[in-house]
């Protein structure tokens, strides 16, 4: 049986670019929520976001050329050249046809489309600019991956909204178990845009300055943005080059609500939580730490509480949001996750759930790690990730043993 | 031969409904190319020609209830992986939860991500959105209303791959079976006729050769000995390979995954009868050379682009299910995509009623 490390990380995020700065601003409970810069939101009654500020691509990436790629695939990029770089690996000195780029994403390159129509609206249909126009297929997150490390393996984007990097890291799991692969290049990225801001306001599920997950009064997300990329290893591959392991990729389930495009779904997320058990060969008792997907919304948090107590029982393991720091990174969003819980594992502490002031009464028994990181001893992590359509990926890592 | 059984596939696409069990209304491979006919949208268009699937209307095909805030890629999916389920003949009792859905895209639906974009643009205030056409922005949109639409809570994903979308969707059911996370993957590529992506095709080439197409094709895929619950009977096999060529290495990445495949199949070169390629000028440049070329002799050509259009992702599946439904026997074939960006997928088709012919 191949087994799967987890020997590099590159998160591109708002609490910080890298992995050290961003494992010190999760354990610091940092807040990377500001006033929207990429757009004018003055004409919203909410203006904040997650974004990522003072992004220079250029200072990390070796291949691309910056000027034709959009941000999505830029972050996407430059977060597999910094999970590279962290796990020693120089990508020309591995077999170009064993190693995969799989990028999970929301909504692509948004903000090209959002500037293609602003030229359909001004200037009409002929009036958009082809090269902006070549940037928008959004298979290119995962090409900008392959191009940039010079990959010739499979270059996949899985456009399975705010789970897809869970679905990266899974299809990266497969690859790497059935032998096809020693090297896997998983993760995903999105970019903050007008659209959505308005899409999740509109919805109700927008809230106004911050996000508190699993806090009996939340309100709702914050949309954020960025990239991450973990680099996945067959354990052959990396011991043959002595590589630090941080954690195994135990592995991963996946199901589908099949009941409503946008609400969640308690008995298909238990089912989901299951399946990943099953998958990764772990009992609920093993688990030590729930990276939830915990979004803020009512709904939301209220489901995932209530298929983990009906997983665990009525004492489960602690159950964090990262989003209470980064806001709701969509595609990315459960690829920052798998960074924090891998980082829970190697480092040896919990990340926090901020801005919780009150507990949940419908969710008894539920330890968000409130407001401050905890040092604990982590050897089993799951990591939620859910999404519109009712897609739902959950990713299991372990300490090695 | 490894990979995965094709037992059963429908079409929707400009030649009209076809399926596994009724394949009448395709084109044969070797049909006159079609210009593309009526039933464009009232818009400004860049050419008066396209393939549009003929009277689609998404009422009058799949009802009212729950579809009124379907686009039209949302309800050609949704008709056409139902149409596919139709053929697998699954039995009553038959676990919904072991029959997953994969779709291949390139954006999703451009024209309701960017409507909805727009109104943020022209509304007296930027949220003045239409909450209900929001998940329609998101390019999972369709494949989670063919879930809901045809009860099937297993494996769900949605890739994205421009030309090599339908590819990419089919070596994801392959490793998912492969994997034991699912018994029947439905694997299929849906691309709507829209001024907006008939406006990006005009302003970055691809038509130039053939107009704009809209297709949905659906495959039924399992293990090369479906389960006992799938009444059809396996039609064809696949064997698919997907890479990439960095640097402007897509020839040579093509020819990789071409051995790759051949490989696996147990395919001799000199036994491939046909290349269907992505291409849709009569060069043929970009693949049917590079593929000539390793297998060392010039097998049959087509280019279904020509009958269908330009399809995006839906091309090579447009492609396959018009192989599938031609009734002369030939003997293993290959089909092939590449995108712009050094993305290339090759399968290895072979039908099951032409075994033997011209396969050692």
């Amino acid at each position: 049986m191949v087994r799967v490390a987890v020997t590099g990380l590159g998160p591109v995020s708002s609490i910080g670019v890298g992995v050290s700065a961003f494992a010190d601003a999760l354990r610091a409970g940092r807040s990377g929520i500001s006033r929207i810069a990429s757009f004018d939101p003055s004409g919203f009654p909410f203006v904040k976001a997650g974004e990522v500020h003072g992004f220079r691509p250029r200072e990390h990436l070796s291949r691309l050329d910056a000027s034709r790629w959009g941000r999505s695939s830029l972050f996407a990029a430059t977060a597999a050249r910094l999970a590279a770089a962290d796990g020693g690996l120089d990508p020309d000195r591995i077999d170009a046809g064993r190693a995969h780029a799989v990028i999970g994403t929301t909504s692509g390159e948004s903000q090209v489309l959002e500037a293609l129509t602003a030229q359909i609206v001004t200037e009409g249909f002929a009036g958009q600019d082809p090269a902006l126009l070549a940037q928008l297929p959004a298979n290119r997150l995962a090409h900008a991956v392959s191009e940039e490390l010079g990959l010739a393996g499979e270059s996949l984007t899985l456009a399975t909204a705010c789970s897809a990097s869970n679905y990266a890291i899974g299809y990266g799991y497969d690859l790497l178990v059935a032998g096809e692969a020693d090297v896997v290049f998983a993760g995903g990225a999105d970019s903050v845009c007008r659209w959505a801001h308005a899409g999740f306001y509109r919805l109700g599920a927008l809230t106004e300055h911050a996000c508190a997950p699993f806090d009996r009064d939340r309100s709702g997300i914050l949309t954020g943005e960025g990239g991450v990329v973990l680099m996945l290893e067959t354990f052959e591959h990396a011991q043959a080059r002595s590589a630090r392991i941080y954690a195994e990729l135990l592995g991963y389930g996946l199901n589908c609500d099949a009941h409503h495009p946008v609400a969640p779904h308690a008995p298909s997320i238990a089912d989901c939580i299951r399946r990943a058990h099953r998958n990764a060969g772990v009992k609920p008792e093993d688990v030590d730490y729930i990276c939830a997907h915990g979004t803020g919304t009512p709904a939301n948090d209220f489901v995932e509480g209530a298929a983990i107590l009906e997983v665990f029982g009525p004492e489960p393991p602690p159950v964090s949001s990262i989003k209470s720091m980064i806001g709701h990174t969509m595609g990315a969003a459960s690829g920052f996750g798998a960074v924090a819980g891998v980082l829970a594992i190697d480092r040896g502490f919990l990340p926090p759930t901020v801005n919780w002031k009150h507990p949940d009464e419908g969710l008894p028994g539920l330890d968000p790690v409130p407001n401050v990181a905890r040092s604990a001893t982590v050897r089993v992590v799951q990591n939620d990730g859910f999404a519109f359509g009712g897609n739902n990926a959950i990713v299991m890592f372990g300490a090695v043993t | 031969m490894t990979g995965v059984a094709v037992c059963g596939w429908s079409a929707l696409t400009s030649a009209g409904e076809a399926t596994s069990k009724a394949t009448g209304s395709l084109p044969r491979v070797d049909a006159p190319a079609a210009p593309g006919t009526g039933g464009l949208p009232a818009e400004p268009l860049p050419s008066p020609r396209g393939h549009v699937v003929p009277q689609f209307d998404i009422r009058a095909r799949l009802g009212r209830k729950g579809t009124s805030a379907y686009d039209r890629a949302t309800g050609l999916a949704v008709a056409c992986y139902g149409d596919a389920l139709g053929t697998a003949e699954l039995a009553a009792d038959a676990d919904r939860g072991r029959v997953g859905v994969v779709l291949g895209t390139t954006v999703g639906s451009f024209r309701s991500t960017s409507d909805f974009s727009r109104e943020t643009l022209v509304q007296e205030k930027p949220y003045l959105v239409n909450p209900m056409l929001f998940p329609n922005t998101v390019m999972n949109g369709a494949a989670g209303q063919v879930a809901i639409r045809h009860g099937l809570r297993g494996v769900n994903a949605t890739v994205s791959g421009g030309a090599v979308g339908f590819l990419n969707a089919v070596r994801y059911a392959e490793m998912m079976l492969a994997g034991g996370y699912a018994d029947v993957m439905l694997a299929g590529a849906v691309e709507e006729f829209s001024a907006h992506r008939a406006w990006a095709a005009h302003l970055t080439g691809t038509t130039a050769e053939v107009p704009l197409g809209e297709a949905a094709a659906v495959f039924v895929l399992s293990a090369p000995q479906p389960p006992a619950w799938v009444g059809a009977a396996p039609i064809a096999d696949l064997v698919t390979a997907t890479g990439f060529g960095p640097g402007g290495t897509g020839a040579r990445a093509l020819a990789a995954c071409v051995r790759r495949a051949l490989d696996r199949a147990g395919v001799a070169p000199a036994d491939v009868t046909a290349v269907l390629t992505g291409e849709a000028d009569r060069a043929g440049q970009d693949e049917y050379a590079a593929v000539a070329g390793l297998l060392g002799h010039r097998p049959r050509r087509v280019a279904a682009k020509r009958l269908l259009g330009e399809c995006d992702a839906a091309s090579a599946a447009a492609a396959l299910a018009v192989w599938l439904a031609d009734p002369e026997p030939a003997g293993p074939a290959l089909l092939t995509a590449r995108n712009a960006d050094g993305a290339v997928a090759v399968a290895v088709v072979r039908r099951r009623a032409d075994a033997g012919t011209g396969d050692r």
